[in-house]
């Protein structure tokens, strides 16, 4: 059974008073649990979390569906991230995503994001919570794989 | 007292209270008006876009349903830009429907399909593939979900989030794969879960106990009050020739707003012809008698005979009064469907007492000063009777202890068992029991009172079984020993044709 950390429900009771509805607190609340749950949030997660904030599931469930950075599934080491929407998408990064998958990488989880707010360096993509790779290519991003799984 | 503004709708001059919303005076003007996800019972949504009018002096168009009327505005939904705005509002809405309107359940009374009959832009322009959703999904004993229909009004999560307040329904994912759904293993299971069928403008929300039963434009409605409880829901009994198929709510702001109970919803099928008592017999423990009901009050003999009365909240008021003034006895024996949990209420709609005319039984034994006593006191003074009378509850299966009160019934001598519905326990008695079918609310005229002391009237709408009586006709008969009702105002003003045909076979 998932658990929250004594500092992770003290951060959860924080954020519930800090806005003007308990339900502005889901999104911080969930990134908390998503840390503490090896990066992806289980339907124990939403349970557990909508009895500790008193909320329905489903509004904790609508909140993790609508947004990509919540896993819905366990990931892998190496969680890339690449933008699919319009600049990026124009730019070549639905290409770049298809021929991933083709890699086949064992040590990488690959998910096709919503806008990631760096329309300017289409196509963007970002590898766990680390700094973006911008204007990024097909090459760029396979040496870069390579180099991390070997290491 | 409101302040009264004055606006423009159509060309119409109208006045309504400050702070009245546009498709509030539309609705009040009865200008037809597009909407899907506007509810008067729910919170404004704003998300089907189609409530769109011009307002003159404004260059963009505004949704109706979330502006509100300002003194002066001249507002109109018949300009070409308007008109051409819904078009494309429906267009969009109709990119991800499926067209399965053959074998949809609510084809007939679904407002995609009366929109699109009058706004509709007939010339589908889109290329694209559909995006496929999933169908059929099962949500909880009641209902049935298919997320493609669905054009996310939002009504239904609604409902659950503001007036059942129980959160089992949200709109999951983004962009044209958003859909509704419950959350793992939490069905929608609420008391009130039906509602959410009736307010889903399309036919993504759907009965399992309605659905593909019957096509709805071949069914008759007509107005009436539940019976399930004493908080007497306005309601509109949905009917054909074969019997009642569906109860749903009828509005009234002071009783039930726009909902009621999905227990409530049930409380047709005693109605039915199947199960009902269908003529009049007198059992004895050598042999049953069968007899039309003029026959059996004419042979039952009431002179010189102690009876005793056991009287339930089924009746209407006009019933009870012509019972009592007629068999003119000190105290009544008051039958309640439950003791225990007769007071019970659940704030909202339902309650314990599941009877919907409690307040008029009280009210008709206070009125003549009579007593009103318990079943238990019953079982001391039944060995002194020689006859008792029992009109019995309308629907059975609303009384648990209905068996064990039955077994106490036939100690007595001679027993008169009026009810729209028989029982087995009756059929093969000590003592002499005779059963005569009563008609139920469908089929009668009369008043209730509700647990608030509202007098609501029903009307009969037709009959159902041939011989059943009420208690008014059947004081008539005892009275006079004639069977012509005419005589009696609540029935002489009804008489109408029989859409019931009993020995009519089923489709």
């Amino acid at each position: 059974m998932f658990k929250l950390s004594p500092e992770g429900i003290e951060f959860v009771k924080k954020e519930m008073v800090r806005y003007e509805t308990k339900l502005s607190a889901v999104i911080p609340c969930l990134y908390r649990v998503q840390d503490e749950n090896e990066g992806w949030i289980s339907p124990e997660c939403v349970a557990y979390l909508s009895r500790l904030m008193d909320l329905g599931e489903s509004e904790i469930y609508e909140v993790l569906t609508f947004y990509t950075m919540f896993n819905q599934k366990p990931v892998k080491p190496l969680h890339v991230q690449v933008c699919c929407n319009v600049s990026c998408a124009m730019q070549g990064s639905r290409k770049i995503l298809e021929e991933l998958k083709k890699q086949n990488n064992s040590n990488v989880t690959l998910s096709a994001v919503e806008c990631l707010g760096s329309c300017d360096t289409a196509p963007v993509l970002q590898i766990n919570r680390e700094p973006y790779m911008e204007k990024v290519s097909l090459e760029q991003i396979t040496k870069t794989l390579q180099e991390r799984t070997s290491s | 007292m409101k302040k009264m503004i004055k606006c423009t709708i159509n060309n119409y001059p109208v006045e309504v209270e400050e702070g009245t919303t546009i498709i509030q005076a539309f609705k009040k003007l009865e200008q037809e008006i597009a909407h899907y996800c506007w509810h008067p019972g729910l919170s404004i949504a704003g998300v089907c876009r189609l409530c769109m009018v011009e307002i003159e002096g404004n260059n963009k168009l505004q949704i109706a349903c979330n502006t509100v009327v300002q003194d002066g505005m001249v507002i109109t939904n018949q300009s070409q830009k308007v008109k051409d705005t819904v078009r494309w509002g429906l267009e969009f809405h109709l990119i991800n429907h499926p067209l399965d309107c053959p074998i949809c359940d609510q084809a007939g009374e679904c407002v995609l399909q009366e929109q699109y009959m009058k706004f509709g832009a007939y010339q589908p322009l889109m290329s694209e593939d559909k995006v496929k959703k999933r169908k059929v999904v099962d949500l909880g004993s009641k209902i049935v979900l298919d997320t493609e229909r669905c054009i996310l009004c939002a009504r239904c999560t609604r409902f659950t989030d503001e007036i059942s307040k129980t959160k089992e329904l949200g709109i999951f994912n983004r962009g044209d794969r958003s859909e509704i759904g419950i959350f793992k293993n939490k069905p929608l299971e609420n008391d009130y879960a039906l509602n959410t069928v009736d307010i889903c403008p399309v036919g993504a929300l759907t009965s399992k106990k309605f659905r593909f039963q019957q096509r709805v434009w071949y069914l008759k409605k007509a107005p009436s009050v539940c019976t399930g409880c004493s908080t007497g829901c306005n309601i509109d009994v949905y009917y054909n020739e074969e019997g009642l198929w569906r109860i749903r709510p009828r509005h009234n702001s002071s009783i039930n707003q726009y909902w009621m109970c999905d227990k409530g919803r049930e409380t047709f099928k005693h109605v039915n012809p199947s199960g009902r008592l269908k003529s009049s017999f007198r059992h004895t423990a050598e042999q049953t008698e069968k007899m039309t009901t003029f026959q059996a009050l004419q042979t039952l003999k009431l002179d010189s005979k102690k009876i005793g009365l056991v009287l339930t909240g089924s009746y209407t008021c006009e019933e009870y009064d012509a019972f009592l003034d007629f068999f003119q006895l000190h105290s009544i024996y008051h039958w309640k469907n439950n003791p225990k949990n007769f007071e019970d209420y659940d704030n909202f709609l339902i309650r314990g007492d599941k009877n919907p005319n409690t307040k008029g039984l009280l009210e008709s034994i206070n009125k003549r000063q009579l007593k009103l006593e318990d079943c238990t006191q019953l079982e001391q003074n039944i060995s002194h009777l020689d006859l008792l009378i029992v009109c019995a509850p309308e629907n059975h299966k609303l009384y648990p202890c209905l068996e064990e009160k039955i077994n106490l019934f036939l100690k007595s001598k001679e027993l008169v068992w009026i009810s729209p519905h028989s029982h087995t326990l009756l059929q093969k008695p000590i003592n002499t029991v005779w059963t005569i079918p009563s008609k139920t609310y469908f089929e009668k005229t009369g008043t209730f009172i509700n647990h608030h002391g509202t007098r609501q009237k029903i009307k009969a709408v037709a009959s159902i079984v041939d011989s059943a009586r009420s208690l008014e006709e059947i004081i008539h008969i005892l009275k006079t020993g004639q069977t012509d009702l005419t005589q009696i105002a609540s029935i002489r003003d009804k008489m109408k044709t029989n859409y019931f045909m009993e020995q009519k076979g089923s489709l």
